[in-house]
């Protein structure tokens, strides 16, 4: 054994007497605690994302009816996108820890912040939004009908589906624009299947209506079918984003969750309604039925997406190498 | 100039007055008189309410009676990073997040109304909401009650402002000012990393597994005004090994969104406009 | 501080913290340096970076562990075995700096040669008078707890110590009147009774091997610890040791310190920059509260309290008792008489005595723990607790709260409403029971009021008020003030003598700030100028009077006056407060502050310099004679006459430090040597020797003497032992305190309380899976006194060691609970106190807190931490004032 006397004053003293200079190695993690903050988003935040989503396919729709040929549609959608436009901010409003502040939103305009250009965009939203709302109440003579000059159509209507088309999607990006890994590894997929599912249920929801309005059945099929094309489009890109999250996706696609989400989003509020679609069943019970089944899922798939997001917050493993 | 701070790990000794400097300057309230287990670390993490957090990471695998050789307790005093690409300020709608003069991230809070964007788009997970309820009244036995407190506290977002007031007078920070071996550096950005790159290859010479963190990155944060030297890897101080601008996959979504909507319009286009049959 | 007193001749840390960066080498054992001093730490962290090496000893991988280089896993208890063998060590390899060694130390002094050894006496040395022994003169001494000095005659329990003097030679004295005995040397040291050689055989056993099986550090570590020591001392090299409570916290505490002593001696470090034995004192103003103490054996400066014990009745006789004819004691009777002159001020005059008799005389133990079991036994009356809680923080705590509660009435004057001041109202407790009338006055914290505090470099600093206190909280200064302004007033018309020394005190501070003179604040001003002294103008109130400059001005003829003659200096005229002074440097700093005594900063310098005052090494130069200007230079006040060249030869018979030669450094001393050989002065022992703690879960590896035999003990139901090796008690329990928390202080801060909210067990692995515990679960731990609850904190910190040999060889854990706790504030938990018994050290009435043992269980404790305390005890273990008694020889176990 090596004499220890033969130490100089210099040889470090920790590692010598055991002939290694190794230090014992750290813990992967720190006690397991989450590394990233969650969000404090309830149900707040839920009911906007799903209401919002709405609305922006309202707005979308609003461009792509013909008013000549569905013409009650035409109409329910300018009342539901004003209705809409004049709920959710208060939503907002309300979720702010400082509701007296909410101006503070207006002091700038940031095209790199999701959260300013949504709030620009329901800005904008609300403008062409309001002048659809006013023309169509001057035009049904609930309001002086010299009003309708107010809503040049061709000017506000574009403007509507573009605006809505922004308002049904930021929100996708809002979201993953966060650490959070879940939302971060879905930079693509989310934005767009909620642009899917806020143009079904945009679909669904005014085809509630139309059906319990005693609206055109012409117009509710068109809606339907639709609404079959954003479901599908929105399952196959759940299902694609599940295989591209992997292990990241399961506080989303694992458990209870998991089957919550297959359960009323995937089979429930997808699957059952474009089965619906093809039967030879017809009346407006079916469609209340199809529609209440679509507006649950898209409620369940923005409240999956928020908690599991939330919860994906929790994992340090998963938080530590970040999506690009 | 920039400012900022060299924690120099190897120097901690983990005995917190910088968390209470920190408190007590800012007078932020106690947190809660929970009992972790989590070693001497009862903080957890900073927060809405904590500005400064010292961490404490145990190793210790020596068997009952050998010669401890390789026992380790390192400590580390954790804060706001002040990146020089934050995701906070770039989350923030409101323009509450600012680089003031001294190239900090700070916190406006007479403008921040607490939309909370900030808090999950930090990549270190530091800035988080501060509750209405959690200030209280502190000193009320002479009379003084806290509404100072609620103005500039309650229900908006909170983190390390790097002493903003202090350092407008010409004072140093409050933790770097209480930290008594100089773990926590206060200063020019630049002369800071100088000095713990020279740091780094003292240590390593004398065998320690030294390296710095937010010094010299490739990510898309970039580098950190408030920077540390580590000697074991990021992740067991709660760290990003690859933290990532969130802002940064803004532009993939808006493409993919655009193109989704675009697809399902033009089908609405032809469900609802082509001649009825 | 005896332990160091008797050593080097002052009770006190030997050097500064600031001198620590210059050290090669630093042991921090008995310490938590880094936890409990962590803005002195700062300079052992720039030691460390000018690469010096930290090596940490402790029971616990602590924050201190974490940046030191070498960590040993010790015993707790065992620390005189693992000191003892790197004396061993240095004396087998011949290591020792023998050059400093010879010229500064009793080394080469020759014992007596019917002076046995531990050696000789398994465990003992020779002169023990056994406790039984009450009438070897007739008289029944058995009630005399003796501390000090204090007994005329050595008593039961105690040793005669006439066997531990050395062998003297005559010499003719310095003025050829005649011869005076002096010590008969061998500075050869071949001499088989000269003190090196009978340490040699002392400490033969106390082997590399003894460590591993009595402390349970493996051999590697402790040989690799005993060559840094001694490669990092000698001519060119400092090593600095740094101690605290944990070695002091012990029934041979003061051995503890002994044997650090005497390895610092023998390393040649005392003295020298990077040297030294910084003993680091707790609190911010302990060291003041033993300078003009709240001790009730001390007087201001280290003054003996005059004793009834001692033929000490006149001034006379009382001079002559404690008066040490050699060193710089020889200058006591000019510090008595100007205390006195301080004390009574004109009703003090040559034909009084200077008023001797009005100071009282202590007549046993009075410290505090003595004192709290007379309480308890309904002996004391009334009780002032002035910022301190017994019933959380102290020993024993239950039966001290059981304490007041017999009282006739108790003040309590502190900041916060301790546990203490609130005792009446604790748990399991029904107010309407308790007949003791309680009176609480608020006091002011330290901003709140202006005065001095001294810190562990003997530093004085000045703090001014900065902020009024609220309400009716008055300063500590003036709360005494006033009631002495009262209890004058009450007794102004007596004529009872007994009654004289209120009328005469001095009690004259006027505030110069005329706010403050309203408030009715007394100047704390004044009162410093009054410590530090002054010359007697007859009618003049002290502070009209010529301040002294020095304690050198002192006389002995009423002529002077100072409250506190160690602190001559920090007033020396009217405008100049060295206590407020604030201009640092890189080094001594002799202008910020003012340290005791003469504002020297590093104790026993000359000895920083060689016999003929050369610094020993260029590296290592602090103090050197000038021969040109014929006097000490350097960075320091020298700690010697300024003018003395070290060629000045002794002068035997001569009085004070003239008997002493230019090459001896301990002024304070009788011969001016660092003392190897302690003979006489300390109760337990010349020579430090291992014992066990009262406590402890293994026998004495070393000894058939389990425990100090004169350590001071009660046989009362209401202070159990475990006893040793008690196989229900089978785990070490160690103390200590936390970075974040003191006491209730800091329990009533938010920012502090959320840092260590709760009371907590630090506890092996191994234990806990023994014993099913989780982290984070609670725990019972429970003594024969009583039981506590805390959360587990399981951690590989704590390791459990090997010890013993053979078959016997086991695994013994050890169990950390830190002390801070109590059920007032944000942060509560049980009092460790609770479970602590009153077990003494002799010398200095110390409790043992750092080594106790226990068993611990799953689970909160399922009743009041100790309910037979609270009960009355039998006649039979009623003592007088709560005396202790001696343990006495320990029988070899079966």
């Amino acid at each position: 054994m090596r004499e220890l006397r033969d130490l100089s004053p210099d040889a470090s003293a920790r590692g010598a007497a055991a002939g290694n200079g190794v230090l014992a190695p750290l813990p992967e993690t720190y006690y397991d605690r989450p590394l990233l903050k969650k969000p404090h988003w309830e149900w707040e935040v839920i009911t906007y994302l799903f209401l919002g989503g709405i609305m922006g396919g309202s707005g979308l729709l609003v461009a792509i009816t013909d008013e000549k040929k569905d013409p009650e549609l035409s109409r329910n959608l300018r009342y539901v996108t004003f209705a809409l436009a004049s709920t959710c901010p208060l939503i907002l409003v309300k979720h702010l820890g400082r509701p007296e502040r909410f101006l503070h939103m207006l002091r700038i305009f940031k095209w790199r912040s999701a959260m300013s250009m949504g709030v620009w965009g329901l800005i904008a939203f609300s403008a062409p939004v309001t002048a659809g709302a006013i023309g169509q109440a001057a035009r049904d003579g609930l309001i002086p009908r010299w009003l309708r000059w107010l809503h040049p159509r061709p000017l506000t209507d574009p403007l509507t589906a573009v605006l809505g088309a922004f308002i049904g999607s930021y929100t996708g990006v809002l979201l993953s624009a966060t650490a959070l890994p879940l939302w971060g590894i879905g930079k693509r997929h989310i934005p767009m299947f909620s642009a899917c599912s806020g143009i079904a249920g945009a679909c669904a929801a005014n085809s509630l209506i139309l059906a319990l309005t005693g609206g055109s059945e012409e117009s509710i099929e068109k809606l339907e079918r639709f609404e079959t094309f954003a479901a599908l489009a929105e399952l196959a890109l759940l299902r694609d984003f599940r295989r591209h999250a992997g292990s990241i996706g399961d506080p989303m696609f694992a458990g209870a969750r998991g089957a919550k989400l297959t359960r009323h989003t995937e089979i429930g509020g997808i699957i059952l309604p474009a089965v619906f679609s093809v039967l030879p069943i017809h009346g407006r019970w079916k469609t209340v039925v199809s529609s209440v089944l679509t507006l649950i899922g898209g409620y369940v798939l923005r409240e999956t997406l928020i908690e599991a997001g939330k919860n994906s917050a929790d994992d340090p493993r998963a938080a530590s190498r970040q999506p690009e | 100039m920039a400012s900022g701070f060299f924690t120099d790990t190897t120097l901690c000794i983990g005995c917190k007055a910088c968390e209470v400097a920190c408190k007590q300057w800012n007078e932020l309230p106690a947190d809660g008189y929970a009992f972790t287990g989590d070693s001497y670390d009862n903080t957890g993490a900073l927060g809405g309410t904590t500005w400064r957090h010292v961490a404490f990471i145990e190793s210790t695998p020596d068997a009952p009676g050998a010669p401890p050789t390789m026992n380790r307790w390192v400590m580390m005093s954790d804060v706001c990073k002040h990146c020089t690409n934050a995701g906070c300020m770039e989350a923030c709608p409101t323009g509450a997040i600012i680089r003031n003069e001294f190239d900090d991230v700070f916190i406006q809070p007479d403008v921040c109304n607490g939309c909370g964007y900030c808090v999950p788009s930090c990549p270190f997970g530091v800035v988080d909401l501060i509750d209405h309820q959690v200030i209280q009244p502190r000193f009320a036995s002479d009379g003084r009650t806290d509404d100072n407190a609620v103005q500039t506290h309650g229900g908006v977002a909170g983190k390390c402002t790097l002493c903003y007031d202090r350092q407008k007078v010409g004072l140093v920070p409050a933790c770097a000012k209480a930290c008594p071996t100089d773990s926590i550096q206060f200063g020019d950005v630049d002369e800071l990393k100088d000095r713990a790159r020279k740091r780094v290859a003292d240590l390593q010479s004398r065998g320690v597994d030294a390296s710095l963190y937010g010094v010299d990155e490739k990510t898309s944060v970039g580098d950190l005004n408030a920077f540390f030297l580590l000697t074991g890897p990021p992740a067991a101080y709660n760290l990003p090994e690859r933290p990532v601008l969130p802002s940064t996959r803004q532009p993939a979504g808006y493409v993919s969104a655009a193109l989704a909507v675009t697809g399902l319009a033009l089908i609405g286009l032809a469900l609802f406009r082509r001649e009825s049959a | 501080m005896p332990g160091l007193g008797t050593s080097f001749g002052r009770g006190g840390a030997t050097t500064f913290v600031q001198d620590l960066v210059n050290s090669d080498c630093i042991l921090i054992e008995g310490s938590n340096f880094a936890e409990c001093h962590p803005v002195a730490f700062r300079f052992v962290m720039e030691a460390k970076e000018r690469g010096a090496k930290i090596i940490h000893v402790d029971p616990r991988f602590t924050r201190t562990s974490a940046v030191a280089d070498v960590y040993a896993p010790i015993r707790s208890g065992s620390d005189i075995v693992f000191l003892g063998a790197l004396i061993n060590w240095l004396l087998e390899n011949e290591r020792y700096f023998r050059e400093y060694v010879v010229a500064f130390t009793n080394a080469s002094y020759i014992v007596r040669e019917d002076f046995q050894d531990t050696e000789d006496l398994d465990g003992m040395f020779s002169g023990f008078i056994d406790p039984d022994d009450t009438t070897a003169d007739g008289q029944d001494r058995s009630k005399y707890a003796s501390f000090g000095n204090d007994a005329a005659k050595p008593v039961p329990g105690n040793y005669d110590t006439s066997s531990w003097q050395f062998e003297t030679d005559e010499v003719p004295r310095y003025d050829g009147n005649g011869t005076v005995k002096v010590p008969k040397r061998d500075d050869t040291l071949q001499h088989p009774r000269c003190v090196i050689n009978v340490m040699r055989r002392h400490f033969a056993r106390y082997t590399a091997e003894m460590v591993e099986e009595a402390c349970g550090t493996p051999r590697e570590t402790f040989l690799e610890i005993a060559n840094l020591l001694a490669d990092n001392s000698g001519r060119e090299r400092t090593t600095a040791f740094a101690y605290a409570v944990g070695w002091t916290q012990h029934t041979v505490g003061v051995q503890y310190i002994r044997t650090a002593s005497i390895l610092q001696l023998l390393l040649g470090n005392i003295g020298r920059p990077g040297g030294g034995i910084m003993a680091l004192r707790g609190h911010a103003n302990i060291q003041g509260a033993t300078d003009i103490p709240t001790l009730y054996d001390s007087m201001p400066g280290y003054l003996p309290m005059p004793s009834a014990l001692r033929n000490e009745q006149t001034l006379a006789d009382y001079l002559k008792s404690v008066t040490k004819p050699t060193g710089w004691w020889a200058n006591t009777p000019k510090y008595v008489v100007s205390l006195l002159k301080a004390y009574y001020g004109d009703h003090a005059t040559k034909d009084n005595d200077f008023a001797f008799d009005y100071l009282p005389q202590i007549s046993g133990d009075h410290s505090t723990l003595p004192t709290q079991i007379a309480m308890k036994d309904g002996e004391i009356k009334a009780y002032f607790v002035i910022g301190m809680n017994p019933a959380a923080s102290g020993f024993n705590a239950e039966l001290a709260r059981a304490a007041m509660d017999k009282l006739e009435w108790m003040v309590n004057i502190d900041a916060y409403e301790t546990e203490s001041a609130s005792f009446w109202r604790r748990e399991g407790v029904d107010p309407t029971t308790i007949g003791t009338e309680v009176f609480f006055l608020p006091s002011s914290t330290i901003l709140e009021k202006e005065g001095t505090m001294v810190n562990t470099n003997r530093l004085l600093q000045w703090h001014d008020k900065a902020v009024h206190a609220p309400g009716d909280t008055r300063s500590d200064l003036y709360l005494f003030h006033q009631l002495g302004l009262r209890l004058k007033a009450l007794y102004a018309d007596s004529t009872d003598p007994k009654d004289r020394p209120i009328q005469a005190m001095t009690w004259d501070y006027p505030h110069e700030d005329p706010h403050e003179h309203d408030l009715g604040e007394p100047s704390a001003r004044k009162v410093l100028m009054e410590v530090n002294g002054y010359r007697v103008e007859p009618g003049k109130p002290g502070y009209d009077c010529p301040q002294v400059t020095a304690f050198t001005e002192l006389a002995d003829d009423g002529s002077t006056a100072a409250g506190g003659w160690i602190y001559s200096g920090v007033y020396p005229d009217k405008q100049t407060n060295r206590a407020r002074n604030r201009t640092g440097d890189e080094w001594t700093s002799l202008d910020w502050g003012f340290a005791w005594p003469a504002n020297r900063r590093m104790l026993y310098n000359r000895a920083s310099a060689d016999p003929d005052g050369k610094p020993w090494s260029d590296r290592k130069t602090y103090m050197q004679w000038d021969e040109q200007q014929k006097k000490w230079t350097g960075p320091d006040i020298p700690d010697f006459p300024a003018t003395k060249s070290p060629h000045e030869p002794a002068k035997p018979g001569a009085s004070g430090v003239d008997a002493h030669s230019g090459a001896n450094p301990f002024i304070m001393q009788l011969d001016g040597m660092g003392a190897l050989f302690v003979n006489g002065a300390l109760k337990d022992g010349p020579l430090p020797a291992h014992y066990e703690p009262m406590e402890s879960v293994v026998g004495n590896p070393l000894y058939g003497q389990q425990s100090n035999p004169t350590l001071r003990e009660w046989d009362r139901d209401d202070n159990p032992y475990n006893g040793r090796e008690n196989p229900d008690y089978p785990y070490v329990l160690t103390t200590y305190r936390l970075t974040e928390q003191s006491g209730i202080m800091t329990r009533y801060v938010p920012w502090l309380a959320e840092l260590q909210p709760s009371l907590f067990a630090e506890i092996d692995p191994d234990l806990a899976v023994e014993k099913s515990i989780r982290n984070g679960d609670w725990v019972t731990i429970a003594t024969a006194l009583g039981q506590i609850e805390a959360r587990a904190l399981v951690s590989g910190r704590m390791k459990p060691l090997r010890i013993g040999k053979g078959k016997d060889r086991r695994l013994i854990h050890q169990i950390g609970v830190p002390y801070n706790y109590g059920s007032l504030g944000y942060a509560t938990g049980d009092s460790i106190g609770t479970l602590i018994p009153l077990a003494l050290d002799p010398n200095v009435s110390i409790h043992e807190a750092k080594t106790l043992s226990c068993t611990i269980r799953v689970g909160r404790r399922t009743s009041g931490p100790n309910a037979r305390v609270d009960e009355p005890v039998p006649a039979n273990q009623v003592s007088d004032w709560g005396a202790s008694r001696p343990h006495g020889r320990d029988e070899a176990p079966v």
